[in-house]
C-alpha cells in the first residue's frame, strides 16, 4: 500500500489533476443544484469524455463530480426546499425553515462543511478498511435488506409526530404509488390502465420534483410574498457554523458520516436512505428532538454527512468486488471496464497506483470542496434576491426540463405536475410530503427483498427462518422498535418532566 | 437563476459538441441519425454503441445522436424504435431474448416484425457459476443436486422473464429438477447475493461475471463452443447438457425502413463489426462480440420467439 501512496500523491498534485478537480466539483455542485438533474446523470455525461483521457485523470474527474453533485444538492434543498438530488431530501427538513429565517448563508455553510467531513469518514473507511468492509456489505442479503427498509420507513412516526395518523397515511399512500409498474417478482404490469409507459413505474425523481419543488412554488405563489426569504447574509457566518460544529456536532457528524458509509456500501441503498436515517438518528438522541425541522445545524449536518459520506462506502464494493453500491458507482464502473480496469481486491496491488491515486484524489476533492462550494454558494443565494414570480417560472422551467432529461419520457412531466398537485392539496390537509416520498423511495426495494424472503424460504423451508435468523435482521428489527416507540417514550418523558416542574412550582408557591 | 440558466445551456451545448461528428452531404445519411438505447448511458449496451459510434465517425459520414429512453427492461426503448419514422434516421440497439419475451408475456407495445434487422454485434452466452468455495465442482453436480433434492438449491437470476428466467425454464422442465429460484433486479445484485452466500448457484453472463472472476468459479458457458474470454471453462454440451441460452445484442430499424438505406447501414455495420482495431476494443472492454448479418439474424429471432413460446406456455407464463 506504501509502495503505490508516495505515486498517487504525485499524480494527484499535478496541475492537471488539480484543475480537473475543480472543474468536476463546479459541474458537479451546479448539476446536483438543479432539480433533475442527478449526480448519476452528471457522471454518466461524463464518462465519454474520460476515454480521450488517462485513466487516473478521468477517474479523479468523475469522483469529482460525483462528490460535488451530492453537495451540490443541499443548495436548492436549502434555498428552494427542492432536494437537487434525491440524497438531500432531508436537508430541505431544516435547511428551508433556516433559509425562511433569512439564514440562507449560514444553512448552505453547514451543509457544505458537514458534507466535506463526510467525504473525508467515507474515503478514509474506503482507503483503510475497504476487504472486511466489502466482506460485511456482503452479508446484506434480502431479509437484511427488508429490515434496513422497514427500519428506514419507521423514520415516519418520528417525522410526524404531530399527527402520526397523516403521516403513516402519506407513507402508505406512497407505498401505493410505487407498486404501479411491473411487479419485480413475477414481472406482470400493474395499474397502468393499459398505458403501456406506466409500466416502467413512477419514476422517483420526477415525481420527487413535483412533490417537493412543484408543490412549493404553488405554496410559494399562494403566498403575498415578493421574495422566497429575506436573505441577510452576516460577516463571520461561515466560522460561526465551524464553531457551532466543532462544539456541538462532533458526535453526530461522526455517527452520520458512519451510517453513511455503511449504507453506501449495501448495493442499492444509496443516499437517499443514509440522509434520512441519519436525520433520524440525530433527531433521536438529541436532548431537544422537538426543535428539529424549525432549522438547527444539527439536523444539516446529519443529512449532509451521511450523504457525502455514502460516496467512499459505495466505493468499497465497486473497487473490490465489481459490485457498485450505487448507481453513481456503476457508471464509474462502467468507466473502469471501458479503461480495461478489472475491479477485485486485485485492484491494489495489480493497478494499485490508479486505485490509490483514486481513493486519495477524493481527500483532496473533499478538502477542496470548501473552497469552491463556499464561492458558488454566495452565487446561489442570490436567488434569494429575486423575485419571487421569476425565480418560481425559473423553477417550474427547469422541473419540467430536468424530469423530462432522465429518461426523455413525457410521462415524467405529467409525473411532476400530477404529484405536484398532490402535494399541494395533500399539504393543505396535513399530509406529510416527506413520508410520501419515503415510501416512493422504499417501495420497490421492499416489495423487491420480500419477493427475495418468499423466494429463499422455499429453499429454507419455512418464512420464520428467512426472516429472524440472522443477527443483522434482528439488530434491525430492535432498531426499527426503538424507532416506533421513541415519540412515545419522549412524551412520556416530557409529560413527567412537566409533572416534575408543576409539583416544584406548587412547591415554591 | 440567470446565471444557472446560462450554465444549463452551456451544459446542453458541451453535451451537443460531445456528440458532432463530420458533416457529409451525399443522399442517405445526410443529417444525424437518432441512435435509440433502451437501456441508461454508460450502461452494457451503451458502451457497446460507444465502441461502435467510434468506428463509424470513421466511414466519414453522418453521426449518430444517442437518445436514451430506459425503463422497463427495455421495452421502452424498443417500442420507440418499433414505433419511429421509418425515414432510416432513427435506429436503436435491441437484445435477444428481451425483445421475444416482453410482447408474449409483458404485453409490449411492439411484436418483432415491427423491426428491419441491421445485424448483431453482440452474444453474451450464460453461464453456471458458483463461489470458489463452492462445494460444486462441476454441473453435473448442480444439476444432480438439484434433482436429488428439489426447490433445496438457490439459484439467483436476474429477472423475471431474462435470459436467465428462460434457460432456468428450459432446464427445469428438459431435466425433470428444479431450484428455489431468487431474482435479483441487476447483475450487480446477483453477484452480490452469490459472493455473500445468499444463493448457491446463479445464471449469469460473461459480461458480468467477469467483473468478479477471482471470486467465482465458472463451471459451464451456455454456448456452442468455449468462451474466448473463458478459453478454460467447459461448455454445457462437453458436460453433457444440451443448453443453449445467451444475450444477443443487434441493431435494428423500424420495419419500413426504404430497402436502400437498411442495405447502406447494414453494409456500414459489417465495415464496423470486422474492423480488427473494434474488435480488440470490444474485447478490452469485456463484449463478447460476434456478428450475424441482418437477414440471418432476423431469422434467428423468429425461430427463438417460436420456442420460447412453446416453453413459457408449457408453464402457462403467456400473456393472454
Amino acid at each position: 500500500m506504501t509502495d503505490f501512496l508516495l505515486p498517487a500523491i504525485g499524480n494527484i498534485f499535478e496541475p492537471l489533476n488539480l484543475l480537473l478537480m475543480v472543474f468536476g466539483l463546479t459541474g458537479g455542485i451546479i448539476i446536483g443544484a438543479l432539480p433533475g438533474l442527478t449526480a448519476t446523470m452528471g457522471v454518466a455525461l461524463m464518462v465519454p469524455v474520460t476515454f480521450a483521457m488517462d485513466p487516473i485523470s478521468g477517474l479523479i474527474m468523475l469522483g469529482a463530480i460525483y462528490a460535488g453533485a451530492i453537495y451540490g444538492g443541499a443548495n436548492s434543498a436549502c434555498l428552494i426546499r427542492t432536494p437537487g438530488t434525491p440524497s438531500s431530501v432531508a436537508t430541505t427538513f431544516d435547511g428551508f425553515p433556516m433559509c425562511q429565517q433569512g439564514r440562507a448563508d449560514e444553512a448552505l455553510y453547514a451543509s457544505l462543511l458537514a458534507s466535506a467531513f463526510g467525504g473525508v469518514i467515507g474515503t478514509f473507511f474506503l482507503l483503510f478498511m475497504s476487504a472486511p468492509l466489502a466482506r460485511f456489505a456482503l452479508k446484506f442479503g434480502g431479509p437484511e435488506f427488508f429490515w434496513l427498509c422497514i427500519f428506514g420507513l419507521s423514520t415516519i412516526a418520528v417525522m410526524s409526530r404531530d399527527n402520526m395518523l397523516k403521516g403513516l397515511l402519506s407513507g402508505a399512500f406512497g407505498l401505493l404509488v410505487s407498486t404501479i409498474g411491473i411487479d419485480p417478482n413475477a414481472g406482470y404490469p400493474r395499474f397502468t390502465f393499459g398505458y403501456y409507459p406506466l409500466s416502467q413505474g413512477i419514476e422517483i425523481i420526477p415525481a420527487m420534483i413535483g412533490l417537493f419543488s412543484f408543490s412549493q412554488v404553488l405554496n410559494l405563489l399562494g403566498s403575498d410574498k415578493q421574495y422566497i426569504a429575506e436573505y441577510n447574509p452576516r460577516k463571520g457566518a461561515f466560522m460561526a457554523v465551524v464553531r457551532k460544529f466543532l462544539h456541538d456536532c462532533k458526535v453526530n457528524l461522526l455517527r452520520s458520516s458512519v451510517i453513511g458509509t455503511v449504507v453506501g456500501l449495501l448495493p442499492g441503498a444509496g443516499g437517499e436512505i443514509a440522509s434520512i436515517i441519519a436525520y433520524n438518528e440525530t433527531k433521536r438522541w438529541d436532548k431537544e428532538p422537538q426543535r428539529f425541522g424549525t432549522g438547527v445545524h444539527e439536523g444539516l449536518a446529519a443529512s449532509e454527512s451521511a450523504n457525502n459520506a455514502v460516496i467512499g462506502g459505495a466505493l468499497i464494493p465497486m473497487l473490490t468486488l465489481g459490485i457498485p453500491g450505487s448507481a453513481v458507482a456503476a457508471v464509474i464502473l462502467g468507466a473502469l471496464l471501458a479503461h480495461g480496469i478489472q475491479p477485485g481486491f486485485k485492484v491494489f496491488t495489480a493497478t494499485g497506483e490508479l486505485a490509490y491515486s483514486f481513493i486519495v484524489s477524493q481527500f483532496v476533492v473533499n478538502i477542496l470542496m470548501v473552497p469552491v462550494g463556499y464561492l458558488l454558494a454566495k452565487v446561489m443565494a442570490k436567488i434569494l434576491n429575486i423575485r419571487l414570480t421569476l425565480v418560481a417560472i425559473g423553477i417550474v422551467t427547469l422541473s419540467v426540463i430536468g424530469s423530462y432529461a432522465i429518461r426523455n419520457s413525457m410521462l415524467d412531466v405529467w409525473v411532476v405536475l400530477g404529484f405536484g398537485l398532490i402535494a399541494y392539496f395533500g399539504g393543505l390537509v396535513g399530509m406529510d410530503t416527506g413520508a410520501m416520498a419515503l415510501g416512493i423511495i422504499l417501495g420497490p426495494m421492499i416489495e423487491e427483498n420480500l419477493g427475495k424472503c418468499f423466494h429463499l424460504s422455499k429453499a429454507e423451508g419455512s418464512l420464520w427462518n428467512v426472516f429472524f435468523s440472522s443477527p443483522i435482521s434482528i439488530v434491525l428489527i430492535v432498531l426499527t422498535a426503538l424507532s416506533v416507540a421513541t415519540p412515545y417514550l419522549l412524551e412520556m418523558k416530557r409529560k413527567r418532566q412537566a409533572t416534575c416542574a408543576a409539583e416544584k412550582d406548587s412547591v415554591h408557591a | 437563476m440567470k446565471l444557472r440558466l446560462g450554465r444549463m445551456f452551456l451544459l446542453f451545448a458541451l453535451m451537443l459538441g460531445l456528440c458532432a461528428g463530420p458533416a457529409f452531404a451525399g443522399s442517405y445519411p445526410e443529417k444525424p441519425i437518432n441512435m435509440i438505447i433502451a437501456f441508461t448511458a454508460g450502461g452494457s449496451s451503451d458502451v457497446q454503441a460507444r465502441i461502435m459510434q467510434k468506428y463509424w465517425n470513421k466511414l466519414g459520414t453522418e453521426s449518430w445522436v444517442f437518445v436514451y429512453k430506459a425503463g422497463a427492461g427495455g421495452a421502452i426503448g424498443f417500442g420507440e424504435i418499433a414505433h419511429a419514422d421509418p425515414d432510416g434516421y432513427t435506429i436503436g440497439g435491441v437484445n435477444v431474448p428481451h425483445i421475444v419475451l416482453q410482447p408474449l408475456a409483458q404485453g409490449a407495445q411492439f411484436k418483432i416484425s415491427d423491426f428491419a434487422y441491421i445485424c448483431q454485434v453482440v452474444n453474451d452466452p450464460q453461464v453456471v457459476a458458483v463461489r470458489k468455495d463452492s462445494p460444486y465442482k462441476s454441473v453435473k453436480e448442480v444439476f444432480d443436486a438439484a434433482k436429488a433434492a428439489p426447490s433445496k438449491i438457490k439459484l439467483g437470476l436476474v429477472g423475471p422473464f431474462s435470459g436467465h428466467h428462460l434457460m432456468m425454464l428450459g432446464v427445469k422442465s428438459t431435466y425433470k429438477l428444479d431450484f428455489a429460484e431468487v431474482m435479483y433486479k441487476g447483475a450487480a445484485d446477483q453477484n452480490a447475493a452469490l459472493l455473500g452466500g445468499e444463493v448457491d448457484v446463479i445464471f449469469g453472463n460473461v459480461n458480468d461475471v467477469m467483473r468478479s472472476l477471482d471470486q467465482l468459479t465458472i463451471l459451464g458457458v451456455a454456448a456452442e463452443k468455449r468462451n474466448a474470454f473463458l478459453p478454460d471453462v467447459p461448455t454445457l454440451k462437453e458436460q453433457g447438457y444440451d443448453v443453449i441460452s445467451d444475450i444477443r445484442r443487434a441493431f435494428v430499424a423500424p420495419k419500413n425502413i426504404a430497402p436502400e438505406r437498411l442495405k447502406f447501414l447494414r453494409e456500414a455495420f459489417k465495415k464496423i463489426a470486422t474492423d480488427p482495431d473494434y474488435l480488440a476494443d470490444m474485447k478490452k472492454a469485456g463484449q463478447p462480440a460476434e456478428y450475424m448479418d441482418g437477414a440471418e439474424f432476423e431469422a434467428y429471432v423468429q425461430k427463438k420467439a417460436e420456442e420460447d413460446r412453446v416453453l413459457l406456455e408449457s408453464y402457462g407464463l403467456l400473456k393472454k
